[in-house]
């Protein structure tokens, strides 16, 4: 059986009025590559800033390596690597000093430093540009400079909040498989992102969370399994009329139709005939259809499925948020 | 160490900034002594005229007399190319004929058409001669006008237009025999700004670099103790500034043509404690975490403010007194004060001094102790993160 790597049990974290993380709890073991999804303020930095004592919190546990983790906790802390959204380097410094700097605070033997800030160089492909500043690379290049200043020093537990945002497909591709070497040179990863198919193309283990807590967790498999949809049908179609709409709708299995015009869109909940089913329907009445096509579920329709559809930004939303922001900023930084 | 060599790594990318301060400084020091030594008495300016007299009397002899006590009188052949050649090689500036039934003119109180002139251009010079020759028939006509003959007329005149007015000239030179040299006494008065202002726009964007939100809260990530991280950035700060003031000071061993002795000294122990009211200024100020914008606009604003109104680009003693008043409350004006006990500019006073160094280093403190009290409301937030985490 594996270690488990990070234990949060029964967490709970309040913003005044607003509970930010509502008695959550995780495992995650190591070796694994652990995706941390939901929507936006659904607790997910908030969890992750607990988890690095950046942020203290109301009620819970947090276990890191066995050990419980406190603001001085230094040694835990020298076995993490954090990789956040935002490029947070030295513009004074060029990609070479910026990457020794961050690995030094971990790595005082200047021997074995410059060994492993070599080897993060060369792990994210930085080679040609070791006495480039910040300012002077690319956006893709500025994002793999970020990686390598959180993994400089090897870290046992990689902490990614979204680093692939606003990278284009060419890096964040390169981005992922690197978090997969990462993975497959024995550190455990915990990767937040928005990009459902990334989530699906590299993790391990989900837990998707919202409003604070955590509202489902599993592989991928399992999280599919546990929704409603297991197949989409999708038809192209003129002239489909109500009654016709109405009869498909009728059929065992099928829980929802969506008609826009040209696209008849069914989505069935378990059973094998779906498709061979809907198109009896449409040959008993005479209808023609052109493209016909089936989709299992993805990640997206689980997390749409369990989180809602509702936009998450409106002004409500904002609204609420506003205190936690505001409150993150004061508490997070020293 | 990581975080007090990357300070200094920061630092390197403001080393341009330090040059151009340094470079500007000993400049600045250098042209304002050697203007200041040229420039220690007023003389009136004296124009060539040549005067042809074609009246011949004792009134227009009176005339080219108080002419000539003035300026410089040249003889000229009088002829129309001679003079236009004179005058366009500026051998004379102004030609002036007195013409034929001068004195009787005068003696008749018709002060019109009594001269005709030649002169190459409007200079300030030739306008101010001929406004002087006119007030000249002027004062005669009005003595004669009072009952005076035209002899005594004439002779009255000249002697109240040749009266002087009383120029005094103020010199920033130390002939009252102070302990500075004329160039290190410009060198310690200018120090006030290049140490505020270097301080400031060096060290503040250094200790922000460090601090920025992004760069600090991976660094809170890592195994860094804060402690250790504010100790080494505020060791590097101060071994930066302490450097600085030492190249300074070379600069000012330099200027002085040897190394600081005796009373001298003084103006060094001066300039010590000036440096560390702006060290910590400059931490207190980065404390709050502005953007570069707002240091380079407050940096302005502290630096050529206090130089203005403490008598650094200013001599105090032309400053109002209400301004004086307001300038008590900044340690420039304590500094400036000391600096000019020592270069003889204000009479010598030993404990006006010592009262002087103990404002300033009461500045520091006060500074300091406003700088700790931030910084410990800053630090207030990890303690509520470790309250947090007992109550857990």
């Amino acid at each position: 059986m594996k270690n488990t790597v990070v234990k949060i049990d029964n967490l709970v974290k309040r913003y005044g009025e607003l509970v930010a993380l509502d008695h959550f709890s995780l495992e995650i073991s190591e070796g694994e590559i652990f995706g941390l999804l939901g929507p936006n303020g659904s607790g997910k930095t908030t969890t992750i800033n607990c988890l690095l004592s950046l942020l203290s919190f109301d009620k819970g546990n947090i276990e890191i390596f066995g050990k419980k983790m406190a603001p001085t906790s230094y040694d835990i802390k020298k076995d993490i690597g954090v990789i956040m959204q935002n490029v947070a380097v030295f513009d004074e410094l060029t990609v070479y000093e910026n990457i020794d700097y961050f690995c030094g605070l971990y790595i005082s033997d200047k021997e074995l430093r410059k060994q492993y800030v070599d080897e993060a160089v060369s792990f994210v492909g930085l080679e040609d540009f070791l006495k480039f500043r910040p300012k002077k690379l690319s956006g893709g290049l500025l994002r793999r400079l970020n990686i390598a200043c959180g993994i400089a020093h090897k870290p046992k537990l990689i902490i990614l909040d979204e680093p692939t945002v606003a990278v284009d497909p060419q890096s964040r591709n390169r981005i992922l498989e690197g978090i997969e070497e990462l993975n497959r040179n024995g550190a455990t990863v915990i990767y937040t992102s928005h990009y459902m198919e990334e989530v699906e193309q590299i993790c391990t283990r989900i837990a998707i969370m919202d409003k604070g807590r955590k509202i489902a967790e599993g592989t991928k498999d399992e999280l599919k399994s546990m929704i409603r949809n297991t197949e989409t049908v999708n038809i192209e179609l003129i002239g489909l009329t109500d009654d016709i709409k109405a009869k498909i709708a009728e059929l065992p299995h099928v829980y929802s139709t969506e008609y826009d015009g040209t696209k008849l869109t069914v989505c069935c909940s378990g059973g094998k005939h779906n498709l061979i089913r809907i198109l009896g329907v449409l040959q008993e009445n005479d209808l023609g259809f052109g493209r016909v096509y089936s989709e299992l579920p993805t990640l997206n329709d689980v997390f749409l499925e369990i989180t809602g559809k509702a936009l998450r930004d409106d002004a409500d939303s904002a609204k609420k948020a506003a205190p936690h922001e505001k409150a993150n900023k004061k508490e997070n930084f020293r | 160490m990581q975080v007090f060599n990357a300070f200094f790594k920061v630092l390197r990318s403001k080393l341009g900034i330090v040059l151009i301060y340094m470079i500007v400084f000993v400049a600045l020091v250098v042209v304002m002594t050697f203007t200041d030594t040229a420039s220690g008495m007023f003389e009136q300016e004296r124009l060539s005229i040549c005067v042809f007299d074609e009246d011949c009397t004792p009134e227009s002899a009176a005339l080219r007399e108080f002419i000539g006590k003035r300026n410089d009188l040249r003889e000229l052949e009088n002829d129309n190319d001679t003079i236009i050649d004179a005058l366009y090689y500026g051998r004379v500036d102004y030609v002036l004929t007195i013409g034929k039934g001068y004195s009787a003119k005068l003696a008749a109180g018709d002060t019109d058409g009594l001269f005709e002139s030649k002169r190459m251009h409007d200079s300030y010079s030739t306008v101010y001669m001929g406004q002087t020759l006119n007030e000249y028939a002027s004062t005669v006509s009005a003595y004669i006008a009072a009952g005076n003959d035209i002899s005594a007329a004439v002779s009255k005149a000249g002697d109240a237009m040749l009266k002087d007015a009383e120029v005094t000239t103020i010199s920033f030179d130390n002939s009252s025999g102070g302990a500075l040299s004329l160039r290190s006494s410009f060198f310690f008065r200018f120090l006030v700004y290049v140490l505020i202002s270097l301080t400031m726009s060096t060290l503040c964007p250094v200790l922000l670099a460090m601090n920025r939100k992004d760069v600090r809260y991976r660094t809170d990530c890592s195994g860094i103790r804060p402690n250790s991280y504010t100790l080494q950035l505020f060791a590097g700060s101060i071994i930066y500034i302490f450097l600085t003031w030492i190249v300074l000071m070379a600069v000012g061993v330099f200027m002085n043509g040897g190394m600081f002795e005796g009373m001298q000294l003084i103006a060094v122990l001066n300039s010590f404690i000036f440096m560390v009211f702006s060290a910590l200024l400059t931490i207190l100020l980065s404390s709050f975490s502005p953007s570069i914008n707002v240091i380079n606009i407050i940096t302005q604003v502290i630096s050529i403010g206090m130089c203005f109104t403490c008598g650094v680009f200013v001599e105090q003693s032309f400053l109002g007194e209400s301004v004086l008043a307001a300038a008590r409350f900044m340690p420039a004006y304590w500094y400036m004060r000391v600096n000019r006990m020592l270069d003889g500019s204000e009479t010598y006073d030993g404990s006006l001094i010592t009262q002087a160094l103990l404002i300033e280093t009461a500045f520091v403190i006060a500074v300091g102790a406003v700088t700790i009290l931030i910084r410990r409301i800053k630090l207030s937030d990890t303690s509520a993160l470790i309250a947090g985490r007992v109550r857990a």
